[in-house]
């Protein structure tokens, strides 16, 4: 079914804003969101990372309510960079998609970074660094070792399947 | 020929006379010549036996010194042997017991699964219903002695990122929550109300960023703001506190009710370290909220103030609202002290 990745995006914001809220480390919490549009990504290319990117920052952005379209523009970025990937690396492996999620976490943290700079929101640059960024960045990508063979089986066979034309 | 049957073997005769005959025929039959002594033994034998059968009634009490020998002797190895053949009927029936076995765990971890669903459900329950009792208290209690018009709401949601601390609770504008309302819980302040929808209102709670809590540190009165640090939810920073105030470890910081918005004396937090700010004009100390943001699950909107009681109305309230505890002074950690009973909002 076409709208599959639609209603699992919207179950990983539901788990974002609710239960995972109670599996803190170091005082943050993994970007399921991110790792939903990083899977899509690498797997089905650009455009489809940057529409799945910003459907879902767009949908952070209005479950709170702070800043519209800050996470939707951070999600799409990230989704479009690493679907530049998707005909070059090697779709296998759940170490190199570890690997972009932790670089697209990163990306996406010093973006919203930069861009609350811009609002006048001033986080110092260590606390931002060190205390959200790597951290957030580095739980996030752990996940991905749980997580990337099943959406990838699913992916090819299973409800997440798309023919291609 | 005829012959004569010796008593005891009569049945022979009388069961199989073919066979008797056969045996007792002179000629060629055990009766024949030579077979005398045999015959002999063989009568003693029987009637040895017969009489032995006749001593050995089932109705007897106690058991004869061979017997008791014998069965003493062995004992142990029938033990073994029992035990043995236990094992081995175990082993033999074990395919066809399994059917039965099966179907009995089937249902026994039903059964298990049912009642573990019920003790987590009852331990659900009761852990609400604690929370609940606190918050009610605190309502009847130390809110009222304060002054405060509080109304209970539950958490549904937190801000999905981790720059932020922002949540979600239950009730909305239909319920009479407005913009700037001061949210709190029986440890002390959360945060205010920043966006209200009909059911819904989100909360920014003092370790956001974006957050500023106007606050005094009660032991010296010294005046500061409260700032949040990113979506840390351990610590808070009280900043632009004056050169000169006197910190120490544990000290209390309460809302100091400038600017309106946070009725004045709502326990925040302790310090934990403090030093001079890089404009090097200020001092700056980190604070370790008393809420556990980390587990917010029901929280109080305050709706409106009232008038506080007296002083001595609230000398009994619990830490770290009453006078009943110290601090590491040996002083009250109370928020709300003599002086300190201006909680009285406008809006």
């Amino acid at each position: 079914m076409r709208l599959n990745w639609f209603f699992t995006l919207g179950i990983a914001l539901f788990l974002q804003v609710t239960l995972l809220n109670f599996f803190p480390v170091l005082g943050v919490k993994p970007d399921l969101v991110l790792i939903f549009v990083v899977f899509n990504a690498f797997l089905r290319g650009s455009g489809h990372g940057a529409m799945v990117g910003f459907l879902g920052g767009l949908m952070e952005d209005l479950a709170v309510g702070s800043y519209i379209g800050m996470n939707a523009l951070a999600l799409m970025a990230a989704g479009y960079l690493v679907g530049i990937a998707e005909s070059k690396l090697y779709k296998d492996s759940p170490f190199i998609v570890l690997v972009l999620v932790w670089l697209s976490a990163m990306f996406t943290q010093i973006f919203t970074y930069i861009m609350l700079s811009f609002m006048g929101v001033y986080i110092s640059l260590g606390i931002a660094l060190f205390r959200v960024a790597l951290p957030s960045a580095t739980y996030t990508a752990v996940l991905v070792l749980f997580l990337y063979r099943r959406f990838f089986r699913s992916n090819q066979e299973g409800l997440l399947y798309v023919r291609r034309i | 020929m005829d012959i004569k049957f010796p008593g005891a073997l009569l049945f022979l005769k009388r069961y199989n006379i073919e066979c008797a005959n056969k045996i007792f025929t002179r000629g060629d039959g055990v009766f024949g010549k030579g077979n005398t002594k045999k015959i002999i033994l063989f009568g003693i034998l029987v009637i040895f036996t017969l009489t032995i059968m006749n001593y050995t009634e089932f109705d007897r009490v106690g058991v004869s010194p061979m017997e008791s020998a014998v069965r003493d002797i062995l004992a142990p190895a029938q033990g073994l042997a029992m035990n043995l053949g236990h094992r081995l009927r175990g082993l033999v029936s074990f395919p066809f017991t399994l059917i039965n076995i099966s179907e009995e765990n089937q249902l026994m971890k039903k059964r298990v699964n049912e009642l573990e669903g019920r003790i987590r459900l009852s331990e659900e329950l009761r852990s609400e219903n604690d929370r609940l009792k606190k918050l009610l208290d605190f309502k009847t209690g130390v809110a009222s002695a304060v002054g405060l018009d509080a109304t209970g709401a539950a958490v549904i949601g937190r801000d999905p990122g981790n720059w932020f601390g922002m949540i979600t609770i239950n009730k909305g504008s239909r319920h009479g929550i407005k913009a700037n309302m001061t949210v709190l819980n029986d440890q002390g302040l959360i945060g205010r109300i920043t966006s209200v929808s009909s059911s819904t209102a989100e909360v920014l709670l003092i370790t956001d960023p974006r957050s500023g809590v106007g606050s005094l540190i009660q032991e010296t009165r010294a005046p500061g703001m409260v700032q949040g640090e990113a979506s840390y939810p351990g610590k808070v920073r009280m900043v632009h506190i004056p050169l000169g105030t006197e910190l120490g470890r544990g000290h209390v910081v309460v809302t100091s009710g400038f600017g309106s918005i946070y009725p004045k004396g709502i326990p925040i937090g302790r310090i934990q370290e403090s030093g001079r700010e890089p404009s090097g004009l200020f001092i700056s100390a980190e604070v370790a909220p008393f809420v556990d943001f980390n587990r917010l699950e029901e929280v109080m909107v305050v709706t409106g103030s009232r008038t506080p009681m007296a002083v001595s109305g609230i000398s009994g309230l619990p830490h770290p609202w009453g006078q009943g505890n110290t601090d590491v002074r040996g002083r009250s950690p109370g928020a709300v002290r003599s002086g300190e009973q201006g909680g009285v909002i406008n809006r």
